[in-house]
């Protein structure tokens, strides 16, 4: 084997499926299911199982939602309870097949999960947190007083299962199996588009949004798998147990799946079953603290406390860790050299700005500027500290919305865009503090750059591989392609730096904006990326700079637009504009 | 009519509570930025506090009372240290799952303790109440509501005209700022975490009385007193406090003329309302973008 | 003896160096300048005086005794006033209260310092009308006048004054420069920073230049006017500053 190809099999498109690398996964499942259904197995292990199988699927959610994504969930146990009820009233009560009402209760489940995530997601965290409690609560209520549809506090008994599963065991041996194939599915969601937008909403949902991701969207979705898989693993369980009722999906047992999967590990499935199967064996081992009412959950509580203290990344965070160090980062393969072919519809400007203004209360950051940025080569916006050009970078990006004036990117009006919108239609940019997702390797990192819809640099059947090829190449460009899979946090500060322009390039955008590249270099690292500039502008693509270096805002850019108090005091060719007496003034101040 | 204005006096009674314990939801959050999942549990324990001095160990009422509110400073002291100071520095997530678990760790203590049973708490007069015209005024109602309008007056005077409270202010504001100035930030964090949980344990002594004093009381009380918070807009003081009467009458309206196994579930439904409709809340957005 | 020595700091935020080495001395009773473009170290140095950043290396000695690694809390109570970048007024509090605040290195009651509150809008008479106007409804100009009156308030030693002159309109930055000569007239020491450097060195006995977090040169405000150095630390075009 060749050394690049476990880096390439493990980043398979997700619509392969199976890479040829993962058979001995599926080999080894399905040599546990044969084992299960043919050994011996008395009723205490296979209830504990049975339980374990069951919950790790609805833990598989949280690992999403919170371990992908970065937003809680704390109703994890309202939407099992849906999917079991879907099967426990569907099979009892109207008779329908197992597997009708399975998909019903999925189904289900996701809806509501999509219904709440839609309702709350565009606001902060505590709101998604108090949300879900309640909907927990009121799912409890229903349960117990809706007594006409889901009989009441008694429960559900007799739930059916599907004919070629009557058995416990074989019942079990099929949970097992479908643990298997949903963990494998989990496990590369990270590897899909959407996956990937999770985890770059968790890491940095601004830059997120700059890379042309939609973060709401892309909240709502994780929102939503994690309450399917919830709804899942709730329907595998009523069929497991053949009974249900409302105590078990109360929201203690939400805590208890939040228990299981932080203990485990948020990030990963296995850390979900790691997390799952030890909540479920210790008070097994530890049962005379069940004999008094509330201690093993009161346990529980400060298990959280000290998970979130001591061990953030849960025990499998702590292996994997530990692991990575005996993995040396694999060799990178050589790819054809970088190429920028920004977009060259409209005009012969580019980026046109007319009237601008932001104001916050009475303050004008930002007033009625124009400007207007030709097509090709390098162009300045620079002016004191607090003139205002970081807010009109901020408002051409789209973080702020602009309180009067225009903003046309080539053809388009980008003015009420959201920001990845704006991404889609051809804007870049960098911050000024550096904003990498700091979960991710360089590649990684540049890579979700080069997903940017609209970037026609990248084919439509291409997959994975034109994407990373794409990424390497920008990586290569700014002269970091050998260390393209290293971790973001080994990178120096000017590194770092780099690769977010990287981000921007492997986008292929038409105007690529930098704020403050330049701030926290040293002389070497800012002529090399005076140099970069100007290999970029050689390839047609159009820069709009912000700086305080003044050696290399005279040196690279071709045009400069000075701002001072929010408005446009000078505009022109450079050397012109540093001549201006009032940009003399502005800067080094005046006596009168 | 005499129905109605009875269920609205009922609907303020509950109401005062709920606003009594978003308060100290609104009040940690301003200093912390951290919501507190654990605000209930607060005045959970303080109604437990009260039954062991007041109904089991037989002392006077008084003197429960005030052994109650020595233990909240102490349960509000100790989860500043434990929960919330050493996550100080981390994004809000571990913060409110660190205090989630300390929910979890005090109705389950409280539990294994205690155990399952409700127990009762006899109110502070003798006297069940007053029939007033048409309506009969509950003592313990007619007490909460005093309570709550000499706590909130109590809470003006202290944040608005002394020197502590525009500390506490100052540091909610501004930590940094505060700190250069010579506020010592992390004792002012320290006394709201107290303030918090001795507002909060007064609102579990008032309405013990009334509901049975449960496990599950910290959590119904809190998630209402939540969107109390919210349907007044976030942080905000007199959101907090019209939020909560407007909820507690708009739950004891519902339960008179909808339904009473529903009751918990109105709360809900107004929160799910104002989050589509007014995510901002009545009192939300007064202050400016920027400042 | 100098009030203040500034001996070889090195001050880091995580990975990067902000400032490299720096060493300087305040003498009792002067104002000096620290100039330099954004992003030169000069906010940064103030910030580890002042203690909300702990130097990671070399020592900061205030009347003799070093304070590196003391917390701003402390710091302030030794004599040590910041008025930081920014102006940072607290939004939600009054113009009296805010500057009330300032005190709070420092006992005393409600009445004493609102009575010394009043007495310091002498000095800061544009802002009296707004005595009970909230923070956030201030302008720039007002708001610095605030944040300055607030950091006398501690009747420091020293005052660290950061970027006093940021986004105010020239008459705006006349008025501050006029009361930074009235604080040092009353025997407050001054260690300002500025990019407006004409009006920084209009005020100073002393005046150094950073750049990308070294001093670059240091000497008497005529001195330093004449010398290109300071035109391209600021406006580019030469590695002038470099040499030293």
């Amino acid at each position: 084997m060749s050394v690049e190809a476990p880096a390439r099999a493990a980043r398979r498109p997700f619509h392969l499926l199976i890479a040829p690398a993962h058979i001995g996964y599926f080999v080894l499942s399905a040599l546990v299911v044969l084992l299960i259904s043919r050994a011996t197995l008395d009723g205490y292990i296979l209830n504990i199982l049975m339980q374990a199988a069951t919950y790790s699927v609805a833990v598989f959610g949280l690992s999403v939602v919170l371990g992908l994504c970065g937003q809680i969930n704390l109703a994890q146990a309202a939407f099992f309870g849906i999917g079991a009820y879907a099967v426990g009233l569907g099979t009892v009560d109207y008779g329908l097949s197992y597997w009708i009402c399975l998909g019903i209760g999925t189904i289900a489940a996701l809806l509501a999960g999509a219904f709440l995530g839609m309702t709350t997601l565009r606001l902060g965290g505590h709101y998604l947190a108090m949300v879900t409690i309640s909907f927990q609560q009121i799912v409890t209520l229903v349960m117990i007083n809706a007594v006409g549809l889901t009989h009441g506090p008694d429960g559900v008994p007799s739930i059916g299962r599907p004919a070629l599963f009557q058995t416990s065991q074989s019942y079990l041996a099929f949970a097992v199996a479908a643990l298997a194939i949903i963990g494998y599915l989990v496990w590369h969601l990270q590897d899909t588009r959407l996956g990937r937008a999770m985890r770059a909403v968790r890491d940095n949902e601004l830059a997120a949004s700059v890379a042309g991701i939609n973060v709401y969207r892309t909240k709502v979705a994780a929102f939503a798998i994690s309450a399917l898989l919830g709804g899942l693993g709730g329907g595998l369980f009523a069929g497991g147990f053949t009974y249900v009722s409302p105590d078990q999906f109360s929201f203690a047992e939400s805590i208890v799946f939040l228990t299981m999967a932080l203990l485990g590990g948020v990030a990963s499935p296995i850390g979900s079953v790691i997390g799952t199967g030890l909540l479920i064996l210790i008070p097994e081992w530890l049962r005379f603290l069940k004999s008094i009412p509330g201690l093993y959950l009161a346990i529980y509580g400060v298990a959280v406390i000290l998970i979130i203290l001591f061990m953030p990344d849960g025990i499998w965070g702590f292996i994997a860790n530990f692991l990575r160090r005996f993995v040396k980062p694999v060799k990178v393969a050589t790819v054809p050299p970088l190429v920028l072919a920004p977009d060259r519809t409209g005009t012969d400007m580019v980026l046109d700005v007319k009237g601008l203004s932001k104001h916050f209360g009475g303050l004008k950051a930002v007033d009625n500027v124009d400007f207007a940025v030709r097509r090709g080569g390098i162009h300045a916006l620079i002016g004191p500290n607090g003139s205002g050009k970081t807010t009109t970078l901020n408002v051409i990006s789209g973080l702020y919305r602009a309180t009067a004036g225009r903003v046309v990117l080539g053809e388009s009006d980008i003015t009420d865009l959201s920001p990845h919108r704006r991404t889609w239609a051809g804007l870049g940019r960098t911050f000024q503090n550096i904003r990498l997702f700091r979960s991710m390797t360089a590649l990684e990192n540049v890579v979700i750059g080069a997903e940017r819809r609209g970037n026609s640099l990248i084919p439509a059947t291409g997959g994975y591989a034109a994407l990373e090829e794409r990424a390497l190449a920008a990586l290569e460009f700014v002269g970091l392609g050998p260390r393209a899979n290293e971790p973001i946090t080994r990178f120096s500060y000017g590194h770092q730096r780099l690769i977010e322009i990287a981000r921007a390039l492997a986008a292929n955008p038409t105007l690529l904006l930098l704020d403050e590249p330049a701030a926290g270099l040293n002389s070497t690292e800012k002529r090399a990326l005076h140099d970069l500039l100007e290999r970029i502008a050689a390839q047609g693509l159009t820069i709009l700079l912000i700086d305080h270096d003044m050696t290399l805002v005279s040196g690279a850019a071709q045009h400069i637009t000075v701002l001072n108090f929010g408005k446009r005091i000078a505009d022109g060719e450079s050397l012109g504009v540093l001549r201006h007496p009032d940009v003399i003034a502005a800067y080094l101040g005046t006596e009168t | 009519m005499s129905f109605i204005l009875q269920l609205l006096f009922t609907g303020i009674g509950i109401g005062a509570v709920y606003a009594l314990v978003a308060l100290g939801f609104v009040l940690i959050f301003r200093a912390t930025n951290v919501v507190n999942f654990a605000q209930g549990e607060f005045s959970m324990v303080a109604a437990f506090l009260m039954v062991v001095c007041a109904v089991d160990l037989e002392l006077p009422y008084w003197l429960s009372f005030l052994i109650a509110l020595g233990g909240m400073a102490f349960v509000g002291a100790i989860f500043n240290l434990g929960v919330y100071y050493p996550l100080r520095h981390r994004t809000f997530l571990p913060v409110i799952i660190s205090t989630i678990g300390a929910s979890i760790f005090l109705a389950n203590t409280t539990l294994a303790i205690y155990g399952p049973q409700p127990q009762v708490l006899p109110g502070w007069f003798e006297t069940p109440g007053f029939q007033v015209g048409p309506v009969y005024l509950d003592s313990q109602y007619l007490l909460i509501i005093a309570v709550t309008v000499v706590l909130v007056g109590f809470q003006y005077w202290f944040f608005e005209h002394t020197l502590i409270g525009k500390k506490l202010q100052a540091t909610s504001q501004d930590k940094e700022m505060a700190s250069l100035l010579g506020i010592p930030v992390a004792r002012m964090i320290m006394i709201t975490f107290i303030y918090s949980a001795l507002i909060g344990g007064i609102a579990g002594i008032l309405v013990a009385p009334i509901l049975f004093v449960s496990i599950q009381m910290g959590s119904s009380i809190a998630l209402k007193a939540f969107a109390a918070t919210i349907i007044g807009g976030f942080g905000d003081v007199a959101g907090a406090i019209i939020g909560g009467l407007a909820l507690g009458i708009i739950e004891t309206f519902g339960a008179a003329y909808i339904s009473v196994p529903y009751k918990d579930g109105f709360a809900f439904f107004v929160l799910i309302l104002f989050l589509i409709f007014r995510p901002q809340g009545i009192f939300g957005e007064r202050v400016a973008e920027k400042a | 003896m100098s009030l203040l020595s500034i001996k070889d700091i090195v001050v880091r935020y995580g990975e990067i160096e902000a400032v490299h080495g720096v060493a300087f001395d305040v003498d009792e009773g002067q104002v000096v300048t620290l100039l330099g473009s954004n992003g030169a170290g000069k906010s940064t140095t103030l910030r580890a005086i002042s203690g909300l950043i702990a130097p990671a290396a070399g020592d900061i000695v205030f009347e003799g005794k070093s304070i590196a690694g003391k917390g701003p809390e402390d710091i302030v109570r030794l004599g040590i006033s910041h008025v930081p970048e920014g102006r940072r007024v607290f939004p939600g509090l009054s113009v009296r209260e805010n500057i009330m605040l300032g005190a709070s290195n420092r006992s005393g009651g409600a009445g004493i310092l609102g009575r010394e509150a009043d007495e310091m809008f002498e000095l800061f008479p544009d802002i009296r009308p707004f005595r009970d106007a909230l923070g956030w409804t201030l302008s720039g100009g007002q708001q610095q006048m605030v944040a300055v009156a607030r950091g006398l308030m501690a009747k420091p030693r020293l005052l660290l004054l950061d970027e006093p002159s940021l986004g105010l309109a020239p008459v705006i930055v006349q008025a501050v420069f006029r009361i930074i000569s009235e604080i040092r007239r009353r025997g407050t020491t001054v260690l300002l920073v500025e990019q407006n450097a004409r009006m920084g060195l209009s005020v100073a006995d002393y005046g150094y230049v950073l750049e990308s977090g070294r001093l670059a040169l240091g000497g008497k405000p005529d001195e330093l006017w004449g010398n290109e150095a300071i035109r391209a630390a600021y406006l580019g075009g030469g590695q002038a500053a470099a040499r030293v």
